[in-house]
């Protein structure tokens, strides 16, 4: 009997030992998998079409061109509607932005340092649009593992208005199916769900439904005729081309 | 009546289990009673500008608006801004608060000739910590109209959080949350709160406050003098007891009826017990008067005999509750008086039915104390009555001079009347809302909110221009210091852009700046989702009627002036609303009082079947208005949202001791056919009722002084002075009245009989 106790016993432990090791293992290399299968084209174009919808149901669609080359230099170029067709904007690195409104025929640059700001009246904010990394911004931590998911917490390594991110990570493909931020006052403020789907080699975000609680406003980003590594240069992304 | 005496006392136990079983239910009505205080809501909604203001506090989110006032020497010191940065993550992280605006999270725009440079004006990671950062801030501050005055007081001593909350959000609770959470910092600034949600928090407490304290004050003062006058213990519990009763079924009635308790009806239980009370003591005091032997016989005489003058009291007290029906703005008024008219008619079935019933039920008969009423009766008499009545009868047309004299100073007094309709004025100098509101008067431009209203095309440079052409004109007022619209935002984009601060021509190019505002949190505040709607936001800094009124008319005609298809302009806001509530608190002042008049002189002249003595009846009571006006000139007590009330109040209660006298002047002028015998007669028996009932009416609305909303007091005072002067008038003036008539008819009769 008391063998029987002991013996058990030493296979929780040893279990649980397994379980802890195997999350630190697990962890860091899930949220880098992620990364690869969120950030690994070298470009992208593809139509961006953005669904706003308020908390009436009512709905807003814009569509734009979307350009982009590696994790930092992207372009939206504007085509519906009609009032907002030709607004292009140019991200860079380092928090640099090029506007174009073609009524006025000139570009502005825009810097900005809030982070936590509404990229043109979306849902997402330039944080959440960011370039960086999940694993060079985040700690992650394994919450649990389900069927499907590896649920991970990411804690912010530095500034964000984030106090953390609880990420589902699919258990074969690594592409987030869900995202739930949560504010300082530890209250989920906001939620992503994606939608991906193989082109190609790569895993691409057909969908990305961004919705803020509070507010009780949704955007959807929905992505088509995506291409990947057309050989887009840094040329592409430049002032010249915003105002093509 | 006799008939109606026997079967209630046949059927006094039904009677009894009636009201108790109704009191029960009543009474557990009240457990779901709720308070209202949400003063706006009193608004009426056939008022276009009152309307209209609602639902553009609604719409735009304005009344869901709270503030926080730290106030220091210096707000530029690294420790302030630690606890207004303290301050901001608190709220921010509140269920139920949507956005948050302070020094330590604002955004700053600085446009340049490159472009535009988003920032914040202070980083909240870190503070500016030494003096060279902390001198800088306070430069930029001061530098900018947007924060100057508005996130930072001119003086630089005091700093402003404004937040939102969620248009679902329970607005009280929230506020009570935000309260204890920041009171729990305990901060070494100055804090105040601000805005509609933490107004309805206090206005709340106001509410219970006075509930709890003024309802036991009530019961002790009327107990106190029941326990004088009667000295018995049935004498002080029934009134008490129907008085309370009807209160029961009045807030039980209430709450049935859908209607909340408002910082004017949470006194109609004050009320009621101060003047349904006395229908029970007009009973009861005929009950112990009749010395029949046979008990129950005495009961119904008593009854028959008192019956028709209590109905009378009762039915002119609700008839000046009710008459400001038809001429209140606000519904809160409007509610007041007719509750408070069915409790009165509740609390006199009450002494009609319940009454004898209980006496009759219990055996409370009358016992052994006619000896003390007897030689109270005369101590009365010695020292007031008697000579009172020799100097009515030697001197009639002196005391006619002296009340016209008294008439004459009031009547040149009322001129003084002063209106007041700011809300702020509901409230004590020392509590919370003033003290904020007094603050925010200085140092913030005010908290009057002021708001013009487009409807048309937001994307159109017709409307834009209009705005800021609108908002210009707006600040050549002293009192408005800041004006805020889609129209500033559009410029300062289009500055942004490089092509200076104005309205582009092209709408093209505006719908494109459009994409630069759209989803910023203060854009709902300012344009509707379908940009088919917009406001200019601005605060009137002064609650002086004058300049409002000057404001609003001048501000109407402007709109009249620029009058154009393409848009409707509209002003509205507080001040709008207060120069309606001005007018209508004089209008209604003359609809109520007219309307009491004249229902009071029928109801009276029916009665007494003569429209003259109707009239005569109802001269002291309309002396004593004017009176109470000339007081309220000369005293600086301002005409108000509850003083308007006063008149059409002393009219009902003040009355009855008129009817009193002229129905105790027919009687005995019937036994004994000589007037100013007859006069001496009244006064010496209905005197004593008279000084009795004014003196317990008075006490009893003089407890208002106690209540916490201004407006009540005064409401108090100035009715139990016109207790005062139509008790004094009924024993003065009237009998002068009906002496020099009854002489004049003599000398007319001895003529003709000559």
């Amino acid at each position: 009997m008391k063998f029987t106790i002991s013996k058990a016993l030493m296979t929780v432990l040893i279990l649980t030992g397994g379980i802890l090791f195997a999350n630190v293992q697990d962890t860091s290399s899930v949220l880098k998998k992620m990364d690869d299968v969120m950030y690994s084209p070298k470009d992208m174009t593809g139509i961006n079409r953005i669904v706003l919808i308020d908390k009436n149901g009512k709905e807003e669609i814009r569509e734009a061109i979307m350009q982009q080359k590696g994790t930092d230099k992207r372009m939206f170029r504007f085509t519906a509607p009609a009032s907002q067709s030709g607004i292009a904007v140019l991200s860079l690195p380092n928090d640099v932005m090029y506007l174009y409104l073609p009524a006025f025929g000139k570009e502005r640059r825009i810097s900005t340092s809030v982070k936590s700001q509404n990229f043109a009246g979306t849902d997402f904010s330039y944080d959440d649009m960011g370039a960086e990394t999940f694993s060079n911004e985040y700690t992650s931590k394994l919450l649990r593992t389900e069927a499907n998911v590896f649920v991970l917490e990411l804690r912010p390594k530095g500034r964000s208005d984030y106090s953390k991110i609880i990420v589902n990570v699919n258990k074969n493909n690594y592409y987030p199916e869900l995202m739930e931020f949560y504010d300082k006052g530890n209250k989920k403020s906001k939620e992503a769900k994606y939608t991906f789907i193989k082109i190609g080699k790569y895993w691409n975000a057909s969908e990305i439904e961004m919705t803020d609680l509070k507010k009780n406003h949704t955007t959807k980003m929905q992505m088509s005729n995506v291409k990947y590594d057309t050989g887009l240069t840094d040329d592409d992304f430049t002032v010249r081309k915003l105002k093509r | 009546m006799e008939k109606l005496a026997q079967k209630i006392i046949k059927l006094k136990w039904i009677i009894i289990l009636t009201v108790f079983a109704l009191t029960l239910f009543f009474g557990y009505q009240i457990k779901y009673l709720t308070i209202n205080s949400d003063v706006l809501s009193s608004l009426p909604d056939d008022d276009p500008v009152a309307r209209l203001y609602k639902d553009i506090g609604t719409q735009f989110g304005g009344n869901d608006m709270g503030m926080i006032v730290l106030e220091s020497d210096d707000i530029f010191k690294t420790e302030v801004l630690q606890h207004v940065k303290q301050i901001t993550d608190s709220l921010k992280y509140t269920d139920g608060v949507s956005t948050v605006t302070s020094l330590t999270n604002i955004l700053d725009i600085k446009s340049s000739d490159w472009g535009i440079e988003i920032g914040r004006l202070v980083d909240e990671y870190d503070l500016p910590d030494n003096q060279s950062e902390l001198d800088s801030l306070k430069k930029n501050v001061f530098s900018k109209e947007m924060y100057k005055g508005a996130i930072v007081s001119e003086d630089g001593t005091a700093t402003i959080v404004i937040f939102t909350l969620l248009p679902d959000a329970d607005k009280q609770a929230v506020a009570k949350e935000i309260k204890n959470k920041i009171k729990a910092m305990d901060l070494p600034e100055k804090l105040y709160f601000g805005g509609l949600p933490m107004m309805m928090d206090d206005i709340t407490n106001l509410i219970i406050s006075d509930i709890i304290w003024l309802l036991p004050m009530i019961f002790v003062v009327i107990a106190f003098i029941l326990l004088i006058s009667f000295r018995s213990s049935r004498g002080v519990i029934l009134p008490l007891l129907t008085a309370g009763i009807s209160a029961v079924w009045t807030i039980g009635i209430m709450v049935i009826a859908g209607y909340e308790l408002t910082i004017i009806s949470n006194i109609i239980p004050v009320v009621l017990l101060a003047v349904g009370s006395a229908y029970t003591i007009h009973v009861l005091n005929s009950i112990i008067h009749n010395k029949l032997k046979d008990r129950n016989q005495a009961l119904i005489q008593a009854f028959s005999y008192i019956i028709v003058p209590v109905i009378l009291a009762a039915v002119t007290t609700a008839v000046g509750f009710v008459s400001f029906v038809f001429g209140a703005y606000l519904t809160m008024i409007k509610d007041f008086g007719i509750f408070t008219a069915i409790g009165i008619l509740i609390a006199l079935i009450l002494s009609i039915f319940f009454v004898p019933a209980f006496i009759s039920a219990l055996s409370m008969y009358n016992k052994k104390f006619e000896a003390i009423q007897t030689e109270k009766e005369s101590i009365l008499s010695h020292i007031i009555l008697q000579p009172l009545v020799n100097l009515l009868f030697k001197h009639p047309k002196y005391i006619l001079t002296a009340w016209s004299l008294l008439l004459l100073l009031s009547i040149g007094s009322m001129f003084l009347i002063k209106t007041s309709v700011n809300m702020a004025d509901y409230f004590k100098d020392d509590n919370p809302t003033k003290v904020s509101e007094k603050l925010m008067q200085e140092k913030f431009g005010g908290s009057l909110p002021v708001f013009v209203v487009f409807e048309g095309d937001m994307q159109s440079p017709d409307v834009l221009n209009m705005m800021i052409k609108t908002e210009h004109f707006m600040k050549e007022d002293p009192n408005i210091a800041v004006t805020q619209s889609v129209a500033d935002l559009v410029e300062q984009m289009n500055d942004a852009m490089g092509e200076g601060k104005s309205i582009p021509d092209d709408k093209a190019k505006i719908e494109q700046l459009w994409f630069l505002l759209d989803g910023q949190d203060v854009m709902s505040q300012l344009v509707s989702d379908e940009l088919d709607k917009g406001i200019i936001q601005s605060k009137f800094s002064s609650v002086d009627s004058k300049e409002i009124e000057n404001f609003t008319t001048k501000m109407n005609k402007f709109i009249q002036e620029n009058a154009n298809e393409n848009y409707k302009v509209e002003l509205t806001g507080l001040p709008s609303v207060y120069v309606k509530l001005n007018d209508s608190l004089i209008r209604s002042q003359y609809t109520s009082l007219i309307i009491a008049i004249i229902m009071v002189l029928l109801i009276v002249g029916i009665i007494l079947r003569s429209l003259s003595k109707g009239i005569y009846a109802t001269i002291p009571v309309i002396v004593t208005i004017l009176i109470l006006f000339g007081f309220m000139g000369l005293t600086g007590i301002s005409l108000d949202i509850a003083t308007v009330l006063v008149a059409s109040v002393a009219l009902g209660i003040g009355i009855d001791y008129s009817i009193h006298i002229i129905t105790g002047f027919n009687s005995h002028l019937k036994k004994n056919g000589d007037a100013e015998k007859a006069i001496e007669e009244t006064i010496m028996i209905s005197g004593k009722a008279i000084i009795i009932n004014v003196t317990s009416v008075a006490a009893g609305f003089l407890v208002l002084l106690f209540s916490q909303i201004v407006p009540l007091q005064n409401f108090g005072l100035l009715v139990a002075i016109s207790m005062f002067g139509s008790g004094f008038g009924a024993l003065t003036l009237l009998p002068v009245i009906l002496i020099l008539v009854n002489r004049k008819r003599k000398i007319v009769a001895n003529n003709i009989n000559n």
